[in-house]
């Protein structure tokens, strides 16, 4: 067995960085299928209490349907999934009011209106937060009587962020939040994702451009066709890959190389 | 909650044109239209007294079936369904909402209908109110039950064709222009046996004042029954 793969074990089994921190989300040996195609593949991993979790890994990796499953949006063929101490699909109500989420495309009515549909979003989780702040807080309080349709990739992507927002989440599952996104917007999106970690959020962002997750990350997790190829911190990651130029799709590289000859013998 | 979504399925139906045409518009031109001309063969009842039974449950078919099923449809394909189920909203208050957002609809176009028809000489004998809610609360099951089963299945564009198939198929077969006894006896037997002629015929022996065919309630409540069982447990709430 050569050194780098051993360096490659370690990696998959450090999993152990601050212990103050809780686990907000537990995943045990998920699978998912769609008929035939199996979409993930035994996954567990644990997500913790502020901290960023970021999904990365190829299309068609299992990224988001282990999102869905995780969120209640999609059951799962087998394993567990705990969120705040709830079964995602027995206390969907209790668990839906303390997560919030951006699926991959917004989920709102074209006709809609940007101010009224972040006041109907406030209304559903009816905690004190408001719409004019929301709307604030991702720059589109100028585009209150847009409807969806008129708003650009960017806006409806910040529009989808604060969507997730009003529900005050404990986790927020983030499914694809930069992509059509310009470069303000990103800094924008990075920094509100940032700040809900400091305030104790779990978030799991989900995303397939890897200089975006190594911005953001404190937790990296891998996933190639449907598998978990890496669980760990991005420092233990770099750690691990000294000789790599230390970006996350140097890393992805090399682990995908490994995985994918192991697979072949 | 409810009052928030409920104002959501109102705004959002009350900005497509095309559903007031649909809602509002259809029903009272061809009242009007058929019952100022004398082109339609209506069973030796006057003009007005034939058509406005079965422009109501034309109405209620509209509403419940085509408007529900096609804004349900497209909430489907855009994620709208899949999004607000991450929400706390849960299913069984998005369906009230729905409901009560069909029935308000319903309401005025009653009234509108009513008055239209009533301008143009509509003289019913007497309405039994009692047999006249159940009548249509029926009706309003059966079509939602259908309206959902095909929202809850087909692809958004498709649902939008099979809808409005489906509701002038439901319309020349559904004795609300034509009498059943005109069609030819190929596909009388077949008319007969269709919700929409169920509920046309219920309205027209109610305002009638003639008594209620147990038999025509009871196939409309089998239809309204197995309409919402299929649309409960066929419905995919996102592609």
């Amino acid at each position: 067995m050569s050194a780098k793969s051993c360096e490659l074990r370690t990696v998959m089994v450090m999993n152990n960085s601050d212990p103050s921190r809780q686990d907000a989300l537990s995943v045990r040996n998920l699978v998912v299928d769609y008929g035939d195609l199996r979409a993930v593949n035994d996954v567990s991993f644990d997500a913790k209490a502020g901290e960023v979790t970021v999904v990365i890994g190829p299309n068609g990796a299992g990224k988001t349907s282990t999102m869905e499953v995780c969120s209640g949006v999609r059951s799962a063929s087998s394993g567990t999934v705990t969120a705040l101490g709830l079964d995602p699909k027995k206390n969907r109500l209790e668990l839906n009011s303390q997560i919030g989420v951006m699926l991959q495309d917004g989920g709102v009515y074209p006709g809609s209106r940007v101010l009224e549909i972040t006041e109907h979003y406030c209304n559903l989780y009816g905690n004190r937060t408001t719409a004019k702040d929301l709307l604030t807080a991702v720059d589109l309080n100028g585009r209150q009587k847009s409807t969806w349709r008129k708003l650009s990739g960017g806006e409806k992507q910040r529009l989808s962020l604060a969507l997730a927002l009003a529900a005050k989440p404990k986790i927020a599952f983030l499914d694809e939040p930069t992509s059509g996104v310009d470069i303000f917007g990103r800094d924008l999106i990075r920094g509100i994702v940032r700040q809900l970690a400091e305030d104790g959020c779990a978030v799991i962002l989900a995303t397939h451009e890897l200089d975006e997750a190594q911005r953001v990350a404190d937790h990296v997790l891998m996933f190639e066709h449907g598998t978990l190829i890496a669980n760990a911190s991005l420092s233990e990651l770099r750690d691990s890959h000294r000789g790599a130029s230390q970006s996350l799709e140097d890393i992805f590289r090399s682990i995908s190389g490994k995985s994918q000859q192991s697979r072949r013998l | 909650m409810f009052g928030s979504q409920l104002r959501q399925e109102l705004t959002v139906m009350a900005r497509n044109g095309e559903q007031l045409l649909l809602l509002i518009g259809i029903p009272v031109l061809l009242l009007v239209f058929f019952s100022q001309t004398n082109v339609l063969p209506t069973d030796g009842l006057a003009n007005i007294d034939f058509l406005m039974p079965g422009i109501l449950s034309l109405a209620i078919m509209s509403t419940a079936m085509v408007s529900l099923g096609i804004a349900t449809g497209f909430e489907r394909s855009y994620g709208v369904l899949k999004r607000l189920g991450t929400t706390p909203l849960g299913t069984k208050r998005l369906v009230a909402a729905k409901v009560v957002a069909t029935c308000c609809i319903e309401i005025t176009q009653l009234l509108a209908l009513v008055a239209v028809g009533l301008i143009l000489g509509w003289n019913p004998s007497s309405i039994n109110l009692p047999s006249l809610l159940l009548a249509l609360v029926l009706g309003t099951s059966c079509f939602a039950g259908l309206g959902l089963i095909m929202a809850g299945r087909l692809r958004a564009e498709i649902n939008l064709a099979a809808q409005n198939g489906l509701y002038l198929v439901l319309l020349l077969l559904g004795g609300i222009l034509i009498p059943n006894s005109e069609l030819p006896k190929s596909i009388a037997w077949l008319a007969e046996v269709l919700p929409s002629s169920l509920l046309s015929e219920l309205l027209r022996n109610i305002f009638g004042n003639n008594e209620l065919k147990i038999s025509d309630l009871a196939s409309l409540a089998i239809w309204a029954i197995g309409a919402c069982l299929i649309a409960v447990f066929s419905f995919k709430w996102s592609d």
